[in-house]
């Protein structure tokens, strides 16, 4: 165990039974040093996450509080959770089916409400742990389980997505970026609003296997790292480029969700008692004797 | 489990017996069932409602939304039923008690964050409206649909839940209390199974002064230790989980050791089943919510609950008058199912809101002969005192509900 892990980790809960090489473990070890880096104490960051390998193998490996919500509702739960606990940190993990498949709705009016949260999402093109179908961020043409004749259907970019939606940080990064990784997950958490991490890691096991016909994780690896470079290494252009990088970024511009209903109750209560004060009043001039409230 | 004996019992049991006594001090109001519903919550310390506008739920979110920010509470118009249920989950996690109210159309996408909720022990009370079905259906008209659909909430089996029914506006209120409470002390969602009659209906209602000085309000208190979840325990009273104040609990929707911890394991799955189940099945005692009528002597028994309920109990007095010794059972707590209120070897009538026949098939089952249960399906409507008083004529003189348009009495 490498010292950050011995630091926020559970020792019961690691190593996960993620397969041998899986990109998942690496990225986890990248958003501890973005916590050591910034200092959040361990009880200040709340672990959510979802189903399917990126929720299962993190699932309750924070050694703080943790939760898994259901496959695609763990916005919906920190939703609620965020305004009752509006002071903790929120590290919601999630794989582009969570994200972006069965919970898009409420990752896009998570970034509406601008709700205080960091999302990360770990996306391996497809879905892993049901055994590699594609997802709507699988690239177009590539062969999974269920698109036996190539992606055919149009996917879409996440980012856009919750951009759109008002997100207030924007950043797409993969797991071949370790220090821009770590650099991104630092400013996304120190927004107090919506942040959204896109990061695209290979999954040897399924998507390696079938789309790119190798389960060799530094092959994988060099798929993805020569996408963000639009390049090949005999120098040729690749199908299609990941600009990675931060997107968009208007952090602490506008106010958090859980504020916004603070702010909103504490208006309501100046109200009424500036109500029941005049009304106070009103009966001592008017002296009736029998108040009718 | 605890038998009581029914057969004696005459009038309400039910825990506002006592508090109605106890509180006097209130305002007297012409109020609506949503109105009396939002109260209750607010009295009983709901400080979230999560939830998605349906007809005729409709108003407690707005009584809601207008309520919760007076009192420090959040109103969340969430984006879906799901997505409402699953805020309800993450408040009520965070310590909050809190609340979401729907309709048929939005109980449907509720099952996974039931599902969530219940394995979780997470306590949130959630509202049903029902109106006729299926799918939209008529939406101001009351059905009676989702008694099965109630009890099993969540796929997967392996739970117990708890689902009570009002049939006033006042007792709408009183209810409401009650299942904040039941839902700290059982560690589970309750489920409020109300109508469209009893939630749009305006009533006389009772409302007490001082929320801060009911004492019988069971506050929220925090599990901040191992075991998070006592699997393989039947205990009532563990306080709820925590999630904020780094206890290192962890919740989630796997098969869960006492930390949380996700295990795939037969002895695992058989102590949190042993809990989920038990921790309702043994403590049936404190569940039983009820109203009897003339059972002393009654050779024919209507059976009926919320709305319906009231048409009914009228035609028991008509048919006793009209001389049939009648008598008449209002379950409250509708599950865990009251099996000894239908004890009594006699004819029973089971009068509810959908043709198909659902109450009636546990009263098939609770009763001492399945042959003596007979049904009076109505949809869209509440049975008439007429229909009811000519019903239990009919199956006291010749054990037969009579021809009666619109009422369904076959059940297969
Ligand atoms: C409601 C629901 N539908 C389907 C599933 C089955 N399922 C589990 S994980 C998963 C896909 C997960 O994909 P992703 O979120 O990308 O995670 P990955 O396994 O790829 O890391 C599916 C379809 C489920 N658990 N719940
Ligand atoms: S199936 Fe893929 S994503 Fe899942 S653990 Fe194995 S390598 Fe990782
Ligand atoms: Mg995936």
């Amino acid at each position: 165990m490498n010292k950050l892990a011995a630091k926020y980790l559970r020792p019961s809960q690691i190593p996960t039974k993620a397969c041998h090489g899986c990109g998942l473990g690496m990225i986890e070890n990248w958003l501890l040093q973005a916590i050591d880096e910034l200092g959040f104490k361990q009880e200040n960051v709340i672990f959510g996450t979802g189903i399917g390998c990126v929720g299962r193998q993190t699932f309750a490996t924070w050694g703080g509080d943790n939760f898994g919500a259901t496959h695609g509702r763990a916005l919906a739960v920190a939703t609620g959770l965020k305004l009752a606990q509006p002071d903790k940190k929120y590290l919601i993990v999630v794989g582009d089916g969570d994200a972006a498949s069965i919970g898009t709705s409420h990752l896009i009016h998570a970034a509406r409400r601008n709700l205080g949260v960091t999302v990360i999402c770990e996306d391996n093109m497809g879905y892993e742990s049901t055994g590699g179908q594609f997802s709507p961020t699988t690239p177009a043409n590539y062969v999974t389980n269920s698109s036996p004749y190539g992606m055919a259907e149009p996917g879409f970019d996440p980012c856009d997505v919750v951009k759109a939606a008002g997100a207030t940080f924007v950043a797409e990064t993969t797991a071949t970026q370790w220090h821009q990784t770590v650099k991104i997950v630092k400013k996304a958490l120190q927004n107090d609003g919506f942040s959204f991490v896109h990061v695209r890691f290979p999954c040897n096991e399924n998507f390696g296997a079938y789309a790119l016909g190798t389960r060799d994780t530094l092959k994988n690896l060099e798929w993805i790292y020569e996408h963000t470079q639009g390049r090949k290494p005999d120098g040729s252009e690749t199908d299609f480029t990941w600009e990675t990088g931060i997107k968009h970024d208007v952090s602490n511009s506008r106010p958090e969700f859980s504020k916004i209903m603070r702010d909103m109750n504490a208006r309501v209560q100046a109200d009424m008692a500036a109500k029941a004060a005049a009304a106070a009043g009103d009966d001592k001039t008017r002296d009736d004797g029998h108040g009718t409230h | 489990m605890a038998t009581l004996t029914v057969s004696t019992r005459v009038g309400l049991v039910a825990p506002w017996v006592e508090w109605e006594k106890r509180c006097t001090d209130g305002r007297r109001l012409l109020e609506a069932g949503t109105y009396a519903l939002t109260e209750g919550a607010i009295a009983a310390g709901c400080r979230v409602f999560a939830g998605y506008p349906i007809t005729p739920a409709t108003d407690i979110a707005e009584y809601m939304s207008k309520r919760l920010p007076q009192v420090g509470g959040y109103y969340v118009q969430s984006e879906d039923e799901l997505a409402g249920m699953h805020a309800c989950a993450g408040a009520s996690l965070g310590g909050l008690k809190a609340m979401t109210a729907t309709s048929g159309p939005g109980y449907t996408l509720m099952h996974d964050a039931y599902g969530w909720s219940i394995t979780n022990e997470i306590p949130m009370v959630v509202v049903d409206a029902m109106r006729v079905g299926p799918i939209s259906g008529i939406t101001g008209a009351p059905g009676q649909g989702e008694f099965y659909i109630a009890r099993y909430a969540s796929h997967g089996g392996n739970f117990e839940t708890i689902v009570l029914s009002p049939s006033s506006v006042q007792e709408a209120f009183w209810l409401t209390i009650d299942a904040f409470n039941l839902a700290e002390r059982f560690r589970t969602p309750v489920t409020i199974l109300t109508d469209q009659v009893i939630s749009d209906m305006w009533e006389d209602l009772f409302i007490p002064a001082d929320y801060d000085a009911l004492d019988f309000v069971i506050p929220r208190k925090h599990n901040l230790m191992m075991p998070f979840y006592p699997v393989g325990s039947a205990d009532l009273d563990v306080p709820p989980n925590l999630i904020g104040r780094g206890t290192g609990v962890c919740v989630s929707a796997y098969t869960h050791t006492e930390e949380g911890y996700d295990i795939e394991d037969m002895a695992a799955q058989w102590a949190q089943t042993y809990r989920l189940i038990n921790k309702i099945r043994h403590h049936t005692d404190q569940l039983a919510r009820y109203e009897t009528l003339g059972l002393e002597d009654a050779e024919v028994v209507a059976v009926a609950y919320g709305a319906n309920a009231r048409t009914v109990k009228t035609g028991v007095l008509e048919a006793r008058r009209r001389g049939v010794k009648a008598g008449f059972v209002r379950p409250i707590t509708l599950w865990p199912f009251l099996d000894e209120l239908y004890e009594r070897d006699c004819r029973y009538v089971v009068c509810e809101l959908n043709y198909d026949g659902q109450l009636v098939r546990e009263v098939m089952r609770a009763a001492p002969d399945k042959k003596k249960v007979h049904f009076m399906g109505k949809s869209a409507e509440l049975h008439t005192v007429a229909e009811v008083a000519a019903g239990l004529e009919g199956v006291a003189r010749s054990n037969r509900v009579p021809e009666l348009p619109y009422i369904w009495t076959e059940v297969r």
